[in-house]
């Protein structure tokens, strides 16, 4: 059965979301979409496609904060998955300050859901003008940032392309992974929002394929960082598993988001691997054709040490 | 035990959310997920259509003689045709008081009581988190349990506190007040049920599902709780000083996948069970240890089971927007 992709929005309040929004309920892409967003969102609309959910935090393993998800989505995803017309993607806006965190988590942790549908990709609107106050103002706009597989840099025509410049490599400091494009009016292809595709650790390395190298970031703040590892070779499974485990138990609140590939000992296809905070998942990606058997690693989190990381998948190389 | 005789069929568009006869088991309601909602009668005859909410139908209540609709468009509309949307969010259900005189809609952070003439009665203040599900106490209409994050809370109308609550560290989506009063069980996030006795103040935590709890329902008489999400179900006994705690329950099998649907005959006992493959099953109870399966199968998974409240018949409602009367009288 083909999955449903679920598209998360978030951004500050002010950055976008809105006009992405009504351009993407308006337009004419052939897609039947749902959305559902936050009671007190910001598109306050009344549209046959919107359904306005109230959030509904709960932590699924008494008190782990790394595992709180959103009872309010499996609710209402579960009720849209059981109908007859399908729709074709479903969006989720979250709040301007929300964290995304627990909106990615819910996918990873509901059986019911992840067999139904899959996180096409959290899609961070930016807004060129006051980003860099809301990076000096908290966490927030960071972390929305570190767990975007998409940025919009939007109101590009409100900055200089000098300023457009800095501002990429900023996000790109907090985030070496995610795609950025930029954007007046949310002006994009509806494709390059809403079919992404989840896993697409490919399509970095192709944009940027030095971005794992140490030094090629000038970090805006050391805090929220990523961190890519690659090294050629076969890893040894029980050794990553047990590494990987003991990571996210140890570390995990402060990693975003994980992704991977790797060349497991006596897996043929590679294996593809994900994760949020604690939440981890992995699956087959399909053969390595002509490619090397080559593992590569992201992290993007707060007070990563690139040598701990480097030095602890070295471990489960053979 | 008797053949089951199929009184009549109604085909909506989509799959069945909900089943409700109405009191007297002259109308039946059937709620699909999305689209018209049709009132039968025990002949399969329609009697009248209520219009789909945009979006998607919450599960419809009878409510002074008429059948008062909802849905994620968090419009209420109640059997006169008035409509009322007191919030913005989605609401999930419907449910009247015992006593018939109130009519409970969950929507986000706020759980509305209405009156017969559709106004917000007394209620309760804005909630902490949104509650899940909602269930009246059978035996006092003034009160009514939410569960949700954290656990259960045990409100009285116009309080502005619960008077009791059972808290835990996950969350529950379901609820169900037995008949008795006593018992308070819900279904949870997690692979498990809480049951809580009322009369001893005490949780009772059941772990160890196969998988989360889709199907609860307590028999008429209170005596007996079924459980169930995976292929098994699981009887336990609600009677005694202790119910449930320290016995083993009776596992009941026949289903090849995943248990959708329980409800417990108020006329005979028995007891039907539905799965998402289409699998039908009717336990009859001679006794606590001889119970005669009957095993029926449908062309779609089952969605929705409702039991007429006087008679020995059934609705059986289908993920292909089948609704299906059946008799084993």
């Amino acid at each position: 059965m083909d999955k449903t992709p679920v598209t998360i929005l978030t951004g500050f309040l002010g950055a976008g979301k809105t006009t992405l929004l009504n351009r993407i309920l308006t337009e004419e892409h052939g897609l039947r979409i749902a959305v559902i967003e936050n009671e007190f969102g910001e598109i306050g609309i009344d549209h046959d496609l919107v359904i306005n959910a109230d959030e509904e935090l709960f932590e699924m393993n008494n008190g782990c904060i790394c595992c709180t998800v959103r009872g309010d989505l499996i609710r209402i995803l579960g009720n849209l998955m059981k109908r007859k017309d399908k729709f074709d993607q479903i969006l989720i806006e979250t709040t301007g300050l929300a964290d995304p965190g627990p909106v990615v988590q819910t996918f990873f942790v509901d059986d019911q859901l992840k067999e139904k549908l899959f996180v096409n990709a959290v899609v961070t609107l930016v807004d060129a003008k006051h980003i860099l106050a809301h990076l000096d103002d908290g966490d927030e706009a960071r972390e929305q940032i570190a767990f975007a597989d998409v940025v919009l840099l939007n109101k590009c025509d409100l900055v200089t392309p000098e300023d457009l410049d800095s501002l990429e490599v900023q996000i790109r400091g907090i985030n070496a992974l995610a795609k950025i494009h930029r954007t007046t009016n949310a002006g994009i292809e509806i494709e390059k929002v809403l079919d992404v595709g989840g896993f697409d650790l490919d399509h970095a390395m192709e944009l940027n394929p030095h971005f794992l190298e140490p030094g090629q970031i000038h970090h805006h703040d050391s805090r929220i960082t990523s961190v890519g590892i690659e090294h050629d070779g076969d890893c040894d499974g029980k050794k990553l598993n047990a590494w990987l485990s003991e990571l996210v138990r140890v570390q995990g609140a402060d990693i975003f988001r994980m992704k991977g590939v790797f060349a497991v000992k006596g897996q043929p296809d590679r294996v593809i691997f994900q994760g949020v905070h604690m939440l981890i998942d992995a699956a087959n990606g399909g053969p390595w054709g002509k490619r090397p058997r080559r593992n590569t690693l992201v992290f993007i989190g707060r007070n990563l040490d690139r040598t701990t990381l480097n030095k602890g998948f070295r471990k489960c190389l053979l | 035990m008797s053949a089951m005789n199929h009184l009549g069929t109604i085909q909506s568009t989509d799959n069945i959310l909900h089943l409700a006869w109405d009191a007297a088991g002259e109308r039946l309601a059937i709620t699909p997920s999305t689209g018209a909602i049709s009132v039968i009668d025990l002949g399969g005859h329609i009697l009248e259509t209520h219009p789909g909410q945009s979006l998607g139908n919450a599960e419809p209540a009878w409510f002074f003689g008429g059948l008062a609709t909802a849905g994620f468009d968090g419009k209420i509309r109640l059997g006169d045709g008035r409509e009322i949307r007191p919030g913005r969010g989605l609401i999930e259900r419907l449910k009247t008081s015992p006593d018939g005189t109130s009519l409970a809609a969950g929507q986000g952070k706020a759980l509305h009581i209405l009156s017969k003439d559709g106004a917000i009665a007394l209620g309760l203040p804005a909630l902490a988190s949104p509650a899940a599900d909602f269930a009246w106490n059978p035996l006092n209409s003034a009160e009514i349990a939410l569960v949700g994050a954290g656990g259960a809370r045990m409100w009285r109308l116009g309080a502005q506190e619960p008077f009791a609550r059972f808290d835990w560290g996950g969350a529950s989506l379901r609820v169900e007040w037995s008949p008795c009063g006593r018992w308070l069980v819900t279904a949870d996030q997690t692979a498990s049920v809480h049951i809580y006795d009322f009369s001893r103040d005490y949780p009772l935590h059941i772990q160890g599902f196969e998988t989360k709890v889709q199907a609860m329902a307590f028999s008429a008489d209170g005596s007996r709780l079924a459980t169930g999400g995976g292929p098994v179900i699981t009887i336990w006994p609600t009677t005694g000083e202790t119910g449930p705690e320290g016995v083993t329950p009776i596992q009941l099998d026949g289903h090849d996948s995943d248990m959708i649907a329980a409800a417990f005959s108020p006329v005979t006992g028995q007891l039907a069970t539905g799965d998402d493959t289409g699998t039908l099953l009717i336990f009859t109870f001679q006794n606590e240890t001889k119970i005669l399966r009957k095993r029926t199968r449908l062309p779609a998974g089952i969605s929705a089971l409702a039991w007429h409240p006087t008679r020995a018949v059934i609705a059986v409602g289908q993920s292909d927007g089948a609704a299906t009367l059946l008799s084993l009288e």
